[in-house]
C-alpha cells in the first residue's frame, strides 16, 4: 500500500512515493554515508527492478509506504512492513538519502507522524524495529515518537574494526497519543481513561503536536537503522 | 532452498519432496501448532503448497528440510541467512507434529541442525523467537545454549489474548563450549593424512 499525504512541521511531509523515488533510494544506498548501519551497498539497481520494487510498494497489503519530503523534495523513504493484521503488529523503517541533510529533525518528525498514523488510522496494537545503536540520530528520532527499548543483539554488522549492535525497540501507539496528542482523542485520559479513543476521522489528525505539549518520557538507554 | 541430508539420533532432516505438502499442510492447519505462532503460511490447497514449495527452493535466503523419524514425516525446519551477515542464521521454525511430541525429536533435530549450522556452514550466530509460554520450546533452546536477548511485549495474539515474545541467541563460542568435543559432522582425519 503507499500511505497518503501526512503534513507534519518544518517543512517535513510523508507523501505516497513514486516510482522516481524508488530509483532515487538506489542511488542513495550506493553512497557510503547513507549505509555505515545497515545495506550491503551493493545490488540489483537496475530500472527493472526500481519498476518492481514500486510494484510492491502499491500492491502488497502487509505494508504501507511513504516518501519523506522535505521542503517539497523526496529526501527519504519509510514505512511499516510485515503487517500481521490479526496480532495487529509491524515492523517500522526509515533511512534518510540526503546525508547532506541530517541533524535537521526531519526522521523525528516522520517518526511521529508515521507512528500516529499507526494507531489513529491503522489501528495497530504495536510497531517494532531494529536500529544499529551507535546510530543515535535514528535512535532518537524513534524515542521521542515512543519507542522503548525491549533488548539489545550484539554483533549484527561489522564495519570498519567495530561490531554494530542492534538496538530493539517497540512502541505503543495508542499509549503515546491518546495520552500526549489531545487533538486527536475524543476524550482526554483524565475523562475517558486508559480506553479513550482517537478521532481517527477528524480533519485534525496530522496537525502538528500543540505547542507545549511534552513528548512521553521513555525508560533506559534506547537506540535505529 | 531445500536442505540436504542432515543425521540426528532419531531423527533425520531430509530435502522437501512433493508427497510432503499435505503433511505440511496439515501441521500448518493445527491450532496445536499454530498457537506457537512460526507456521509457515496458512492452510491451502495441494497446488498452492506446491508453487510455496517451488517458491523456497528458489529463495537463495532460505532453507527448508523435513524432519523425518521412524521413516515418516513428523516435523519441518525452516532457517533464513542474516542478510547484514551471512554467518548469522535465524531459526525461522522448527516445528514437531504433535502426534510425536515428548518422544525426544525436537532436542534430537535441533541438536543436528546446530551442528551442521555451526560444525559445517561455520555459522557465527543463531538466533530465534519465540513465545513466552511455549514453555517446550523454550526449555529445548535454552538446553542446547540458547540465552535471551530480547523480549517483545504483547505480541502473539491468541485465546483472545497477548502474549509476550521472547528473543534467544546461540553464539559460536557456546556450541564450541558445550558441543563441539561431541557433536562433529565429520570424524577427524587420520595422522599423516596430507602426507
Amino acid at each position: 500500500m503507499l500511505g497518503p499525504r501526512l503534513e507534519g512541521r518544518n517543512g517535513v511531509e510523508l507523501r505516497p512515493p513514486r516510482l522516481e523515488d524508488v530509483q532515487a533510494q538506489f542511488e542513495w544506498v550506493a553512497q557510503p554515508e547513507v549505509t555505515r548501519f545497515w545495506s550491503p551497498r551493493h545490488g540489483e539497481w537496475t530500472h527493472e527492478k526500481a519498476e518492481e520494487r514500486f510494484k510492491r510498494f502499491v500492491e502488497g497489503e502487509d505494508a504501507i509506504n511513504w516518501a519523506i519530503a522535505y521542503e517539497g523534495e523526496a529526501v527519504g523513504l519509510t514505512g511499516i512492513f510485515d503487517i500481521d493484521w490479526i496480532r495487529r503488529d509491524g515492523e517500522s523503517g526509515l533511512f534518510i538519502g540526503r546525508h547532506d541533510l541530517y541533524g535537521r529533525g526531519i526522521a523525528s518528525e516522520a517518526v511521529r507522524l508515521r507512528t500516529r498514523f499507526a494507531w489513529s488510522h491503522l489501528r495497530l496494537h504495536r510497531v517494532h524495529n531494529w536500529i544499529a545503536l551507535q546510530n543515535r540520530g535514528s535512535r532518537r528520532a524513534n524515542e521521542k515518537a515512543g519507542y522503548e527499548q525491549i533488548g539489545l543483539y550484539k554483533g549484527y554488522a561489522y564495519r570498519s574494526g567495530h561490531w554494530l549492535d542492534d538496538w530493539m525497540g517497540e512502541v505503543f501507539p495508542e499509549r503515546v497519543f491518546t495520552r500526549t496528542e489531545r487533538p486527536d482523542t475524543l476524550s482526554g485520559p483524565e475523562e475517558g481513561g486508559a480506553e479513550s479513543v482517537p478521532r481517527d476521522h477528524s480533519s485534525e489528525a496530522f496537525l502538528p503536536r500543540p505547542s507545549g505539549a511534552q513528548v512521553p518520557k521513555t525508560r533506559g538507554r534506547k537506540l535505529h537503522k | 532452498m531445500l536442505g540436504g541430508i542432515i543425521r540426528g539420533k532419531k531423527v533425520t532432516l531430509r530435502t522437501p519432496r512433493e508427497e510432503d505438502l499435505s503433511f505440511i499442510n496439515g501441521l500448518t492447519a493445527d491450532m496445536r501448532v499454530r498457537r506457537e505462532g512460526h507456521v509457515w503460511d496458512e492452510p491451502a490447497t495441494a497446488a498452492t503448497w506446491k508453487d510455496r514449495l517451488k517458491s523456497a527452493a528458489k529463495d537463495q535466503g532460505i532453507v527448508v528440510w523435513i524432519v523425518e523419524a521412524e521413516g515418516r514425516a513428523v516435523g519441518i525446519v525452516r532457517i533464513r541467512a542474516g542478510q547484514e551477515d551471512p554467518r548469522h542464521a535465524d531459526i525461522e521454525e522448527l516445528t514437531i507434529d504433535p502426534a510425536a511430541w515428548g518422544r525426544g525429536f525436537g532436542s534430537d533435530a535441533a541438536v543436528a541442525l546446530h551442528r551442521y549450522l555451526f560444525d559445517y556452514l561455520d555459522k557465527r550466530v543463531c538466533a530465534i523467537e519465540l513465545a513466552a509460554d511455549n514453555t517446550r520450546a523454550l526449555r529445548i533452546a535454552e538446553k542446547i545454549g540458547y540465552a535471551e536477548f530480547g523480549r517483545g511485549h504483547r505480541v502473539y495474539f491468541r485465546d483472545g489474548a497477548y502474549a509476550d515474545q521472547v528473543w534467544l541467541r546461540f553464539d559460536r563460542a557456546t556450541w564450541d563450549e558445550r558441543w563441539a568435543a561431541t557433536e562433529r559432522e565429520y570424524a577427524p582425519f587420520p595422522e599423516g593424512i596430507e602426507r
